[in-house]
């Protein structure tokens, strides 16, 4: 009996072992991508180099050997299509180099790609979002590309200016070129407008505009006593979304230029957070987020007149058929502002080939590619020439969007960005957005400390 | 713990071949779990980020844990999803075991359908109920407003949040001990209950003395799983809390160690969480099996 306890309990903590372990395997290391190990197709030994060194193409200036690259991105299925004729476009122009793309969603991807960093099998190229560039830069994973710059002479300023600068260190790297970029602004259902008589927003539009409007499209239209159309719609659980614009259109900002502390506990950026809870709470313009947390975006259903949103609701408002225009975001008490996104092209540092990768990296932020990207309307292009010319006039409010780089202010962008959002988006959502418990004000000086720590560790 | 000394006769190759037809399932637990267990303590000891290479910090990690505001609720959510997702289990399965235990036209295509959700994936499950949990078109609030009952914001309300998860997964988790449960009282010979009868038993006296004695094993089992899974609740409130993240009211332990690991660059720190939260599990594993032949009949 004691013996056959002895080999239970040890059969327990074994099975203990294992599901810990287990779980372990479910959460931290995602299952490995089924994508081919990211050699070369032919050696790429100096002599090899040398004798398949023809004349270099004339679209991409390639002259190594063939090569096979892997091309990381996030996103779903359509996303990878996207992506996907890109490639086949980059494999026609230069088809000494194959580009194998692979796609995850947000959370797997960056799992798996930090991984893949660590154990020496990262794709040779990968998507890399602005805010969580530092935290890639910062530890040397990355492969400088400013020497093919300086090399080929390839000229930055025919890329947007804000994209650009959110892929370059504070010492003057390049350590990856953008790809694409999303802003924010205000997307309007024409349907509604119509049915309620009012006119459509524009430029002219500022904060008690939008209250004012926004209130008059509010309603409950089955007469069950309950509010099913909303004014305006947005989300809450990111600065991106609404808050940090608002946050600048009141004066505000929310690090100090060195980037060692918050300046978000200023009366002008607690402004900025004060008018969405107030949006929310007090106008009661804009639905609590609990309401759609589950079925998604409002506007997308038509139950919202207006939402305050990224340029990437262009695609899925079409997708949707919505009737809709675009217009700059309301001016606030200090003026206008919005935010912008850029999404680049990264090189790891351990690419076995690293001029393919170059190759390609560049190739997708050429005009070529751009105008691809431009086409697809989930983001806007990066490369100037695409921006300021076909896009603008590819589509209804596509001048709006481009317009507002103008006046953008790039999302922040630091070492450790991820647990600082978390922190104060935690704090925010419960005790602001998802319910007034505590003004913008009270609630910033409440993690204000923690924050700062965040930013200094 | 296992006798070494050789032994002759027909029982000395048996124990060989015992091992032989061991060995996988042991060399795998050696490789896939012991290896990164020990590899994990190993790396609670550093501060790790992943990409450069880990420095080494004692147990600086264990330290700051004790003062996570984060980890520390997310302890206390753990101990309440345990707390109550692990006897509510129990109760229900048994219940229901004892109604699906029964000989009627169909009744294993009921059986069958009470398994489904132990087989479909944790991921669409939260997705239907979220849906089943949406304030404003929630089948759930609609009922509750059909008998009168004010409407809940179930995950996006502090109180209700943990609750809500608690619910979907004991209903997911039910197929599981069901089945155990069902085996065994399907195991229990009807000789004991014919025994009880001609002594008098009732139908409550058969089961407080035959069948919930006969049963304990089977509870002591699903009991152990089911206090190891709950502790590594993850999956549920990953997709329940979107869009965001699980704040202060659904933040669990394994969600904050994926957080620290994988979003935070701190994979020492996360380590260190996970050999809490293995210690824990160990612990409270020992303490049970310790407690079971105060209430655990075998045959």
């Amino acid at each position: 009996m004691i013996r056959n306890q002895a080999i239970r309990a040890m059969a327990a903590l074994a099975m203990t072992a294992a599901l810990v372990a287990a779980c372990g395997g479910s959460t931290g290391s995602p299952p490995a991508s089924a994508s081919t190990p990211a050699t070369g197709g032919s050696p790429s030994t100096p002599a090899a180099t040398a004798s398949t060194a023809a004349s270099p193409s004339v679209a991409t200036g390639y002259s190594g050997p063939e090569a096979t690259i892997e091309y990381s991105i996030w996103g779903d299925p359509t996303e990878l299509k996207n992506q996907q004729a890109i490639v086949d476009a980059f494999h026609a122009a230069e088809p000494k180099i194959t580009v194998k793309v692979t796609v995850s969603d947000w959370d797997t991807y960056w799992a798996k790609l930090q991984t893949g960093l660590a154990g020496g099998a990262a794709p040779d190229v990968f998507a890399m979002d602005g805010p969580l560039f530092p935290d890639y830069a910062g530890r040397d994973v990355l492969l400088d590309l400013s020497p093919y710059i300086q090399a080929e002479g390839y000229d930055l300023s025919q890329l947007n200016e804000l994209a650009v600068k959110d892929f370059t260190t504070a010492d003057g790297r390049q350590l990856g070129l953008p790809r694409d970029l999303n802003v924010i602004a205000l997307f309007y259902n024409k349907t509604l407008f119509d049915a309620a008589g009012e006119p459509y927003p524009d430029d002219t539009w500022d904060w008690a505009k939008l209250v004012e409007v926004g209130k008059k499209l509010t309603k409950d239209t089955n007469g069950d006593g309950k509010v099913d159309q909303w004014g305006l719609y947005t989300e809450t659980t990111d600065m991106e979304n609404y808050w940090s614009s608002l946050v600048w259109q009141n004066g505000g900002d929310i690090l100090a230029p060195d980037g060692k502390s918050i300046v978000l506990d200023t009366p002008a950026a607690t402004g900025g957070l004060q008018f969405l809870q107030d949006l929310i709470w007090k106008e009661k313009v804009v639905p609590e987020p609990a309401l759609f947390a589950e079925t998604g975006d409002a506007f997308e259903q038509g139950k919202a007149a207006m939402e305050v949103n990224g340029s990437w609701l262009v695609a899925t408002d079409e997708a949707a058929n919505l009737e809709f225009g675009i217009a700059p975001l309301p001016k606030g008490p200090a003026g206008r502002a919005t935010s912008v996104n850029p999404t680049g092209a990264v090189v790891s540092k351990s690419s076995k080939s690293p001029d393919a990768a170059w190759a390609f990296v560049k190739y997708l932020a050429s005009p070529e590619a751009q105008q691809k990207i431009m086409a697809l309307k989930a983001s806007l292009p990066v490369n100037t020439a695409v921006l300021t010319g076909p896009y603008a006039a590819s589509f209804d409010g596509a001048a709006v969007l481009a317009g507002a780089l103008d006046y953008a202010h790039l999302k922040p962008s630091f070492k450790g960005y991820d647990e600082f959002a978390t922190t104060l988006q935690g704090e925010l959502d419960e005790h602001v957005f998802n319910a007034p418990d505590e003004t913008a004000a009270e609630a910033i000086a409440k993690v204000k400390d923690q924050l700062n720590q965040l930013l200094n560790q | 713990m296992i006798g070494r000394a050789r032994r002759r006769g027909p029982l000395a190759g048996e124990s060989r071949w015992a091992w032989v037809f061991l060995a996988p399932t042991l060399l795998g637990l050696a490789v896939l779990s012991a290896g990164p267990i020990v590899a994990a303590l190993g790396i609670s000891l550093t501060k790790w980020d992943l990409l450069t290479p880990p420095k080494f910090v004692g147990l600086d990690n264990f330290f700051a844990l004790v003062g996570d505001h984060r980890f520390l609720v997310a302890l206390r959510n753990t101990a309440f999803y345990t707390a109550t997702s692990v006897p509510l289990g129990l109760v229900l399965g048994l219940g229901l075991a004892l109604v699906l235990n029964q000989r009627l036209r169909g009744i294993s295509w009921i059986r069958t359908a009470y398994f489904l959700p132990v087989v479909t994936s944790t991921v669409a499950i939260s997705l239907v109920w979220s849906w089943i949990y949406s304030p404003d078109h929630g089948p759930l609030n609609g009922v509750l407003g059909f008998f009168g009952l004010p409407a809940q914001k179930w995950i996006s309300d502090p109180f209700w949040a943990m609750p809500a998860i608690v619910i979907m997964s004991v209903w997911q988790g039910l197929g599981t001990t069901v089945i155990i449960f069902l085996a065994g009282l399907q195991g229990i010979p009807e000789e004991y209950y014919d025994a009880a009868s001609v002594d008098g038993a009732g139908p409550r006296a058969r089961f407080r003395h035959v069948t919930l004695p006969l049963l304990t094993p089977s509870i002591f089992f699903t009991g152990i799983l089911a206090l190891i899974d709950s502790f590594l609740v993850f999956d549920q409130v990953y997709v329940l809390a979107r869009p965001g993240k699980p704040f202060d009211a659904t933040v669990t332990l394994v969600y904050t160690i994926y957080e620290n690991g994988f979003q935070n660059f701190k994979m020492g720190y996360a380590a260190a969480g996970a050999w809490v939260l293995f210690i824990i599990v160990a612990a409270l594993a020992a303490i049970y099996f310790r407690l079971q032949n105060r209430w655990v009949h075998y045959q």
